[in-house]
């Protein structure tokens, strides 16, 4: 039953060329195109400065010198910065097209007998995290082509050094990248339930997670010193980030304050499993006779 | 008598408006069943809380058996309520397909089948963005019909349609019941064309059940035999108070069985008798007394 619901939602999803394109491929594309202009532009001037008569020795040899640049690393960064505002904003949009199609198409008298509502919703949710998956799948593409462009450019010599931090520090990254991209989602989730608007479903997570980064230093001036846990509780990304460092270990997981790791996976199951529980709760008892 | 849909007490109130009041009906296994009503009277109301889309206030709605909800029941029925609408980017083949992997039916589905049946093959792979209302509506009961449910609820199931898509659909609900074994449920303003199609029907007012029954026993009510003939004074004069004229026929307020007598008797008496038939009361006619008799509440208070 859940399967039929995520494979009817991929399907649909399938048909949309439109947002497709915007949630999955636009910032892609865009970071290969940017990425490429940039390459190009700080070659003339590194060339430019190579041949200015007046540049020290020293720095003309640092420039000119190329070196190494490591694949493998290149990419465990890049999966770790995936939660990305641009990466968020167009995912976003397509999530909000799945969970508020159906409000905006008038289509849940078409679907609500043949399946469970909470499969339905879950179906939805299932096929957005996939959706994710690929957008960031995507950036990662973006970030190998980016990297081999650089390459090229300033001539550095490629390695591929997947060790054992390097595979670790992909796989935390990648995984805490999706886990944020999916807490905004059910962020919209709840939004397009609660209000049955797409422009809800896209912005009201947006509005949230600025509200999120900003809160911590709002407590202060209103006399509230909000020590590292609740900082966390308001501010789930602060979560994922001492998460994030303590998969790294070394200096930043040791800057971190004692037993703070359980709160911090507590911070981002609430931010997680809240959200989809309210929507799922809300849904069930929604009136659909007008979408 | 299985029934289909039964409901015991179905109340829905939206704030101070009751569009359900108690209402109990029983719908029963088999052929065509209409629900009549004016705007307001309920039967929409009826049908989305039949389909699980709205609760209702109070009483009970059981659907195939089961209570509205329960998937495994609902799943044996199909619907199409209002001028349905879909995801404008899709085709109608693929809004069949999507709408069959929901039902967890998608390999079982023969998709060409059901466009050529509701007569959409040739626009099967035009998205539905450029569809008329009546397409639509032909898209939509192809979407209720898939799945080969075992009820089928349509509401308005030829609203926007042209004549020849009205007969087309007579047809296809017509078959559905006496071809496939399907019971079809549906609401509409056309009576003529519920009086066409309709095995029973029954008819709401106020969110209140008016006449419920069989469109053959209803519409023999004041039943009576119509007949053409040269010598209507003769026949006046032999029916006496159970005579009425009307144009250049006289009708004869008498029972089935004393027509055989009374068109023997007139033969015997030399009248020319060129056409003999029963006529009784339309389901227009029912259907405006029926909603005309009732007295609002606002109306009972006033008075």
């Amino acid at each position: 039953m859940l399967a039929d619901a995520i494979r009817a939602e991929g399907f649909r999803l399938s048909k949309n060329r439109t947002a497709l394109f915007w949630s999955v491929l636009f910032v892609p594309l865009l970071t290969v195109a940017i990425g490429a202009v940039t390459q190009f532009v700080l070659k003339a001037n590194v060339s430019k400065l190579a041949a200015d008569a007046d540049t020290p020795p020293g720095l003309r040899q640092m420039m000119t010198s190329g070196g190494e640049l490591d694949l493998a690393r290149a990419l465990a960064d890049a999966a770790g910065d995936l939660a990305n505002p641009m990466v968020l904003l167009f995912v976003l949009i397509g999530a909000a097209t799945l969970y508020a199609g159906d409000y905006r198409w008038e289509t849940w008298r078409l679907i609500s007998a043949r399946n469970r509502r909470t499969n339905l919703l879950l179906g939805k949710l299932a096929v957005v995290a996939l959706l994710s998956a690929a957008a960031m799948l995507f950036m990662l593409v973006a970030a190998l082509a980016e990297n081999l462009m650089r390459a090229v450019v300033f001539d550095r010599t490629l390695t591929f050094g997947p060790g054992g931090d390097v595979l670790a520090d992909f796989f935390a990254g990648f995984g805490l990248s999706w886990l944020r991209i999916l807490q905004f989602t059910m962020m919209g989730l709840l939004a397009a339930v609660m209000t049955r608007s797409l422009l809800a479903a896209l912005f009201v997570p947006l509005v949230v997670g600025v509200a999120q980064f900003f809160s911590p230093n709002m407590l202060a001036p209103m006399g509230i010193m909000p020590d590292a846990w609740l900082a966390m509780l308001l501010n789930p990304g602060a979560a994922a980030d001492a998460v994030g460092a303590m998969a790294k270990g070394g200096a930043a997981a040791a800057a971190l304050p004692d037993g703070i790791g359980p709160k911090a996976w507590l911070s981002l199951a609430l931010w997680t499993f809240g959200p989809l529980a309210a929507a799922l709760a809300w849904f069930g008892r929604q009136d659909l006779s007008k979408e | 008598m299985t029934a289909v849909i039964e409901t015991r007490g179905l109340t829905k109130t939206y704030g101070t408006v009751r569009a359900l009041e108690g209402l109990d009906l029983t719908i029963p296994r088999g052929g065509v069943y209409g629900v009549l009503g004016p705007n307001g009277a309920g039967k929409s109301t009826l049908f989305r809380i039949l389909l699980g889309l709205i609760r209702p206030s109070d009483g009970e709605a059981r659907v195939m058996g089961g209570p509205v909800n329960e998937v495994s029941h609902m799943r044996r029925m199909g619907s199409m309520i209002e001028t349905p609408r879909f995801p404008p980017f899709m085709t109608a083949r693929q809004v069949l397909r999507w709408l069959a992997l929901e039902h967890g039916v998608g390999g079982q589905t023969d998709i060409p089948h059901w466009l050529q049946r509701v007569g959409l093959t040739e626009a099967a792979d035009r998205r539905v963005r450029g569809f008329s209302v009546g397409m639509m509506q032909r898209l939509g009961v192809a979407a209720a019909l898939m799945s080969r449910p075992e009820l089928v609820i349509l509401d308005e199931p030829t609203s926007g349609m042209d004549p020849p898509g009205i007969q087309e659909m007579r047809a296809l609900i017509r078959s559905l019941a006496t071809d496939d074994g399907v019971t079809v449920v549906l609401a509409s303003h056309q009576l003529l064309e519920v009086q066409r199609v309709c095995d029973r029907v029954a008819i709401l007012n106020k969110g209140r059940l008016v006449r419920e029954g069989a469109v053959s026993e209803l519409t023999a009510v004041g039943e009576r035999l119509r007949l053409s003939v040269t010598q209507k004074d003769q026949v006046l004069e032999v029916l006496g108070a159970k005579g009425l004229a009307e144009g250049d026929a006289v009708l004869a307020d008498i029972r089935r069985d004393e027509g055989p007598a009374l068109i023997r008797a007139l033969a015997a008496a030399g009248v020319d008798i060129h056409e003999a038939r029963w006529v009784g009361t339309d389901l227009e006619a029912i259907f405006f007394t029926e909603t005309g008799a009732i007295q609002t509440p606002e109306a009972d208070h006033a008075g």
